[in-house]
């Protein structure tokens, strides 16, 4: 994909992302209308009234939920933007974190962002650092049978950037965890992303966890 | 806040009805516009104390029905409503006057303080 087809798909999904922020407004406020007239309204005259009040306030939890997964995902489509931009890199990994921890969840791995309080920014592709670190990220659920941790953490060392994405846990053999490492989809794909990045990667089998290492420009 | 008259400005139409019923319920006036010549003819008969304006709106949008209000005489301070991706609309916004902005969804106990707020101001 060339970066015309990228800003389109970003384009596109920036805009369903907008409508579907409204829809989830309406229904926020025909259910708070709803709310508000129940609580006017004599018990004697509304049966179940307290069922109909639980089942609003089920619905804008609902919603609340939905406005943060559209959110998300419309600030994921802003990721194509800008080839270029300067990123405050504990911000990227807080979004990564959310983006990827449903897929986490289904192998029931924990994910950590190990951020330390200083702030790191980096010039660099945005979308590209995301799918990089995506790409470390799955790499690891899929050698991991169940459960455990993974732990991301951000280090500046001079002009360069580390970023490590570590597991912890009884669920991956260490002995046998980059074994197949070269025919990997994961692995091919970021090696192409770091490249693309002038950036690389590296397994660290003892330690269980990918490194990924770009320049920051700042 | 009986005598409170709010004009909510949006071309999502069950969103604008709804908060305006909600508003009614709590004691405040509201009409509802659903595009930039409907509002600009209310603001114009029957001036509000405060507009509530979407900023993503087709025709001439809510940055240029803002830039027709300031025009007016009477200053009206104007909300603004944003949504994702209007950021540099709402800086705008506010650079041309804009009493404050909310994101949608927005709460409506913290529109209706700076419905009370703007009043104050004005």
């Amino acid at each position: 994909m060339n970066e015309k087809d990228i800003k389109f798909i970003g384009k596109i999904t920036a805009g369903v992302t907008h409508e579907l922020n409204n829809v989830l407004a309406s229904i926020r406020e025909i259910s708070g209308l709803m709310t508000d007239i129940l609580s006017i309204t004599d018990e004697k005259s509304f049966p179940r009234k307290e069922k109909f009040q639980t089942s609003l306030g089920k619905i804008q939890n609902q919603v609340q939920r939905g406005v943060k997964l559209t959110s998300q995902l419309n600030k994921f489509s802003h990721l194509t933007d800008n080839y270029k931009n300067d990123i405050d890199l504990n911000e990227l990994l807080e979004h990564l974190i959310f983006l990827t921890e449903r897929f986490a969840r289904i192998k029931n791995v924990a994910l950590q962002n190990q951020s330390i309080n200083q702030t790191i920014t980096i010039n660099t592709d945005p979308l590209r650092l995301q799918m990089a670190l995506f790409n470390c990220i799955s790499y690891l659920l899929n050698q991991t049978v169940i459960g455990g941790e993974i732990s991301i953490s951000p280090e500046k060392k001079g002009k360069e950037c580390l970023v490590s994405i570590t597991y912890k846990g009884e669920g991956i053999n260490k002995l046998s965890i980059f074994k197949d490492s070269t025919s990997s989809d994961e692995l091919l794909s970021l090696k192409s992303t770091m490249e693309n990045l002038n950036g690389v990667y590296e397994l660290d089998a003892s330690n269980t966890a990918v490194i990924i290492k770009i320049q920051s420009n700042k | 806040m009986d005598n409170i008259h709010v004009l909510i400005v949006d071309d999502e139409e069950d969103l604008a009805k709804t908060i305006a019923e909600r508003l009614e319920i709590r004691g405040i006036h509201t009409q509802t516009a659903s595009d930039g010549d409907k509002a600009l003819n209310l603001i114009k008969s029957q001036p509000p104390d405060v507009v509530v304006l979407d900023l993503m709106m087709p025709g001439i949008g809510g940055l240029g029905i803002l830039k027709q209000i300031n025009l007016l005489e009477n200053k009206i301070p104007v909300i603004l409503l944003t949504g994702y991706g209007s950021r540099e609309r709402s800086i705008e916004g506010m650079n041309l006057g804009a009493f404050d902005y909310v994101l949608k969804p927005c709460n409506l106990d913290d529109l209706i303080i700076k419905i009370q707020e703007a009043i104050k101001i004005k």
